[in-house]
């Protein structure tokens, strides 16, 4: 999976849905993203659990596979 | 105490920092960078990274559960980030109590709930190569069986 950080400006509100196909057209790397089911994402640190929650100026997205520390 | 570094610690300094006569036990978990074979290569060392807010803030809850549910008077959770060789240290967990056997119980619950609920990542290095570690199965299966202890 790829690493790292980047900046997404949308000209409206959406809901993280919504903002799926948006990254999908972007870069194909989100589809392999979004279809890992063992794939967990947070929106400021908190566990998305209602895709349909919409997204504010400057909200923090992430998407993170199974961890392994310790 | 929490700490995600990614300078080494000394454990007898560490151990030093919690001790008072109110203890009666310590507990503690070392992690360690292990020698292993990947893909027919060695392994030299590991590269650990973490989501660093996210990580802090669910070390922060696991070390809280283990508060709630053991009686403890400390509970020290180091873990290190970055290139780390075989034989370092990556982990450290240590819990003070009154009684050993919280302790040693939320010692356990603690590295276990780790493993699989803090935003940390393991690599194997191998050459020039960083192949990553996956999720283990019987990791999974320990969560489980504390999250029903500490329901």
């Amino acid at each position: 999976m790829k690493r790292g950080e980047e900046l997404i400006e949308v000209k409206e509100k959406i809901t993280f849905k919504k903002l799926k196909p948006f990254l999908i057209e972007k870069d194909v790397i989100f589809e392999e993203i979004f279809e890992d089911k063992s794939t967990k994402f947070f929106l400021n640190l908190i566990e998305i659990n209602n895709e349909n929650i919409i997204l504010q100026e400057g909200d923090e997205i992430a998407f993170l596979p199974p961890v392994t520390g310790g | 105490m929490i700490r995600i570094t990614t300078e080494s610690f000394n454990l007898e300094e560490e151990f030093n920092k919690i001790t008072n006569s109110t203890n009666g036990a310590y507990s503690f978990f070392l992690g360690t960078v292990r020698s292993d074979i990947e893909k027919n290569q060695k392994i030299n060392g590991i590269f650990l990274e973490c989501y660093e807010k996210l990580a802090y803030q669910q070390l922060s809850q696991i070390q809280s559960k283990a508060i709630k549910y053991w009686k403890l008077n400390e509970c020290v959770i180091i873990h290190r980030v970055g290139n780390l060789l075989v034989g370092e240290k990556i982990v450290l967990v240590l819990t003070s109590s009154n009684h050993r056997s919280d302790a040693i119980k939320s010692c356990e619950f603690i590295i276990d709930y780790l493993k699989i609920d803090a935003a940390f990542w393991k690599f194997n290095i191998t050459g020039n190569e960083q192949i990553p570690i996956q999720a283990k199965e019987k990791d999974q299966k320990k969560f489980l069986m504390w999250k029903d202890v500490i329901a």
